[in-house]
């Protein structure tokens, strides 16, 4: 710890609300089965940017912690993963499948703001090939259901280490 | 409107079935369980997964045709059609749901776990995002009500 922090005191971590996958473990195994489905055939640089971002929308801190830690790990740059928070503004630091694929998580993370929009959906139809673009959805749906488990039940960021869920 | 593509990876399809399966029968209440699922496809707004709940909540008998009248303003609908157990439910539905206007409020978290033990809200937290998946994956292929294609 450098000198600076020494003093610094955080404010006190708040407790998990609810195991609920120690509760609910039949529920949890299926999601682990989901999860492994879901990636299947997306590029894994993709897909971290993707549940990063769904993440951030639903402000989930334990996912965060994960995927970015995770994104991380796997060489995925800081500036990237700090830009991805105003990525309208800062999209020279992607791909333009990459940006695709971010605004379409958007719109099918915020669902209840209305629909997904045909632009963004064909934007995201040409980048992607049917199987790929099916996976993709597929994707967004289930960092959408991690989302809501982790806020829900407050699981606690901060203690994880990269892999450790592989 | 444009039609979309109907993909879905079958391991996708039966690994969020089973996550369906395990949350409904560790609920165990298939009333409550359609009224969940109504209310967050409402809010939602997947045609396709309200035409399915609401013929299984009718096919089944087991949600009262008051309920599925009002559970849109289920709010403003007196206890002697919706009880504390299924207000607390619902409130917890509509938050998960909505998350993205900010997390779940401590007052709704407890309300709910005072009508729910451990167990039984850990299923019924898991059934309100099992079906925001299926709303997710179905708007955002736009699958049409009634579809067998999918």
């Amino acid at each position: 710890m450098s000198t600076t922090e020494t003093n610094t005191t955080y404010a006190a971590e708040p407790p998990v609300r609810l195991e609920w996958a120690r509760h609910a473990p039949e529920v949890y195994k299926a999601m682990v089965r989901l999860d492994s489905a879901a990636r299947k055939g997306l590029d894994a640089t993709l897909y971290e940017l993707v549940k990063i971002r769904a993440s951030q929308l639903n402000r989930c801190a334990f996912c965060l912690d994960m995927h970015t830690k995770d994104a991380l790990a796997a060489g995925e740059s800081v500036e990237r993963i700090v830009q991805l928070g105003a990525w309208e503004e800062s999209r020279h630091f992607y791909t333009e499948k990459e940006l695709a694929a971010i605004e379409l998580t958007e719109a099918v993370t915020v669902l209840t703001d209305g629909f997904v929009p045909d632009e963004v959906y064909e934007r995201a139809a040409k980048r992607f090939e049917e199987p790929e673009l099916a996976q993709l959805i597929a994707a967004i749906a289930v960092i959408n259901a991690w989302n809501r488990f982790g806020v829900t039940c407050r699981m606690t960021p901060g203690h994880y280490t990269p892999g450790q869920r592989a | 409107m444009t039609a979309r593509t109907t993909r879905l990876d079958a391991g996708v399809r039966g690994a969020l079935r089973a996550v369906g399966a395990a949350a409904k029968k560790g609920l165990g209440d298939p009333g409550l369980a359609e009224l969940v699922q109504i209310r967050a496809s409402q809010l939602n707004h997947c045609a396709f997964c309200l035409d399915m709940h609401l013929a299984i909540a009718r096919e089944d008998g087991v949600v009262r045709e008051a309920q599925l009248d009002l559970l849109n303003a289920w709010e403003e609908a007196g206890d002697d059609v919706f009880d504390a157990r299924e207000r607390a439910a619902l409130e917890l539905t509509e938050a998960v749901t909505v998350l993205t206007d900010g997390f779940v409020p401590d007052e709704v978290y407890e309300r709910a776990a005072r009508h729910f033990d451990a167990a039984r809200l850990a299923h019924l937290v898991a059934l309100i995002t099992v079906i925001n998946s299926w709303n997710r994956l179905m708007v955002a292929r736009r699958i049409p009500p009634g579809s067998t294609e999918w």
